[in-house]
């Protein structure tokens, strides 16, 4: 699939920021909670980064003015689902970081809002990743790693964003979070190389019995849509660079990083996205859909 | 509503015949020629008689050369638009409701007012059913020429989506797939019909007949038979006129 600069930022974006709210809440809820000033400033942050990500989702659109469209068909959309437990989570958001800023006699309420924080982040990260993972055609993406990853991914992203208002206070937990999550991003690799090739032109075709089919002349000149959004060619080599700067940057140096205590944390938090951005990039680089079998791949 | 209907009146579809196609375009042509002026037109053309044409084509003719051990290599023209598919992922993946299938007939259709461009459904297509419109920021794709196939102005037998009455070798046939009794459905039951990638679980209406089998498995473009006048001259020397 075509690595849109729009998704990756609305996914990796969304993703982190949702990840720091729920480090946020569980910290507050268990008593651990930062100074105040830390949690407004982290509860900003959290609705900067889902609020970029769900913008630059939305200027992806052929029509953005309809974009309020998409919360109507919930009952069968994943993406409708995703849009309307978005603008839900913004309560707990907003709740959290009006009433810790000023208090409004509302604080009795900041406990069950940040259960509600932690419940809507978790559906909203999964809402995103069933999009993907609910599609059949494309094979890399139909399985339960995407979501898993997408929920782990988050929040060891979001939990070296938390450091920066925690005074490292869970540092040892974030990097145990970051070892699962690489452990899991290699695990998922593996998974998807050994599944290629499972759907092959013949069946695409319906005409498994006749032998050995391949194109013999193309059906247009010219790619069309479907290649230009579905055709993605991934170069083996760029492919290796990619895994290892996602694997770098999002989950080792962050957690080396860390584990030093440089106290350098808006910059770690930063290499950690642009290791993400580098994960979500090959996320949809590396996909590969059906559509192809009609062109020019043997199986998928 | 992007929830599939439980169960359509009607399934119109197209059964498509490989034995027969010969690969020659006019369905695409004039299924662009009928659609561009269309409800759902006009359909996208960028830089047309430019060097890098580009648009949106509901319908695609592919080709394929099928090798099989001990047979003779054979050509068969593929013709691909959207199967009404009764299970579609394409309408279920929908936010907005833009896309639906029609519960009195199983038409798939998009709604063009509606759309927000998010091309979700075109993702979710195992076929590559969909082409977007870019100028446009809406999605588009075979209406089964809802616009045609229904209006009554015109004599009821030319009521026929335009890629089926244009076919010049009748390789497209339209019609009811519900009804066992309908053209299609008794042609499917009789040549074998087929679904296109069935793995893809979406109950696809339109069917496509494969190309026949072959009676004798003998390759005769290997093992051409040439007779020479020599071969003939021993025949009538051993008075033998088997083979
Ligand atoms: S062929 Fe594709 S676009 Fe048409 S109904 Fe089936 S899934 Fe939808
Ligand atoms: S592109 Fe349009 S029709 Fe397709 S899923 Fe999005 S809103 Fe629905
Ligand atoms: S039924 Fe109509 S819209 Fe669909 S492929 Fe045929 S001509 Fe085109």
């Amino acid at each position: 699939m075509h690595p849109a600069l729009s998704v990756i930022i609305f996914t990796t974006f969304s993703g982190m920021g949702y990840g720091l709210f729920i480090w946020l809440c569980g910290n507050i809820l268990n008593g651990t909670a930062p100074d105040n000033m830390s949690i407004v400033g982290g509860t900003i942050l959290s609705i900067l980064l889902v609020g970029t990500g769900l913008l630059s989702s939305t200027l992806h659109l052929g029509h953005p003015e309809r974009a309020w469209r998409a919360f109507s068909q919930w009952r069968s959309s994943w993406l409708s689902r995703e849009g309307v437990m978005s603008i839900l989570t913004f309560v707990p958001m907003v709740f959290i970081c009006g009433q810790t800023y000023i208090d409004m006699g509302f604080q009795k309420l900041i406990e069950p809002m940040a259960i509600a924080g932690i419940i809507g982040s978790v559906l909203t990260i999964f809402t995103t990743s069933m999009i993907y993972a609910s599609l059949k055609s494309i094979p890399a993406w139909h399985n339960i790693w995407v979501v898993i990853g997408y929920q782990i991914y988050a929040l060891s992203s979001g939990g070296v964003a938390y450091i920066m208002f925690s005074d490292w206070q869970q540092y040892l937990y974030v990097i145990l979070l970051l070892i699962v999550a690489l452990a899991l991003k290699i695990i998922t690799w593996i998974s998807i190389d050994k599944h290629r090739g499972k759907y092959k032109r013949e069946d695409a075709l319906g005409l498994p019995d006749f032998g050995k089919a391949k194109p013999f002349e193309p059906a247009h000149s010219q790619k069309n849509y479907l290649q230009r959004e579905m055709g993605y060619d991934l170069d083996p080599q760029r492919r290796t660079l990619m895994r290892w700067i996602a694997l770098g940057f999002g989950f080792i140096f962050p957690a080396l990083l860390l584990y030093i205590g440089l106290p350098i944390t808006p910059v770690i938090t930063l290499i950690c996205l642009i290791g993400m951005m580098a994960e979500r990039w090959l996320f949809f680089a590396e996909a590969e859909h059906v559509v192809r079998l009609y062109y020019d791949r043997e199986s998928v | 509503m992007t929830c599939l209907p439980d169960k359509t009146d009607k399934k119109l579809g197209l059964l498509i015949d490989l034995n027969i196609c010969v690969g020659c375009h006019a369905c695409a042509v004039n299924c662009k020629e009928w659609n561009t002026g269309g409800i759902t037109g006009p359909m996208e053309d960028i830089k047309p008689y430019g060097d890098d044409p580009s648009g949106v084509w509901y319908n695609r003719i592919h080709s394929y050369e099928f090798k099989k051990e001990k047979e003779a290599d054979r050509t068969v023209y593929f013709p691909k638009s959207c199967l009404h598919c009764d299970d579609a992922p394409c309408v279920t993946v929908c936010p907005t409701g833009a896309s639906l299938k029609r519960s009195e007939d199983g038409i798939v259709l998009v709604n063009p007012d509606v759309c927000i461009g998010c091309k979700l459904c075109s993702w979710a297509c195992p076929y590559g059913a969909r082409e977007y419109d870019t100028s446009a920021g809406v999605m588009q794709k075979c209406t089964l020429c809802i616009d045609k196939i229904y209006d009554e102005n015109i004599p009821q037998e030319r009521r026929v989506p335009a890629c089926v009455s244009t076919c010049p070798a009748g390789a497209r046939h339209f019609g009811d797939f519900a009804d066992p009794e309908s053209n299609v459905s008794k042609r499917a039951a009789e040549f074998d019909g087929r679904e296109l990638f069935p793995q893809m679980e979406t109950k696809p209406v339109n069917k496509y007949l494969p190309p026949r089998k072959r009676e004798k498995h003998e390759d005769r473009r290997l093992t051409p038979k040439v007779s020479t006048v020599k071969d003939a001259l021993l025949k009538w020397a051993k008075l033998d006129f088997t083979g």
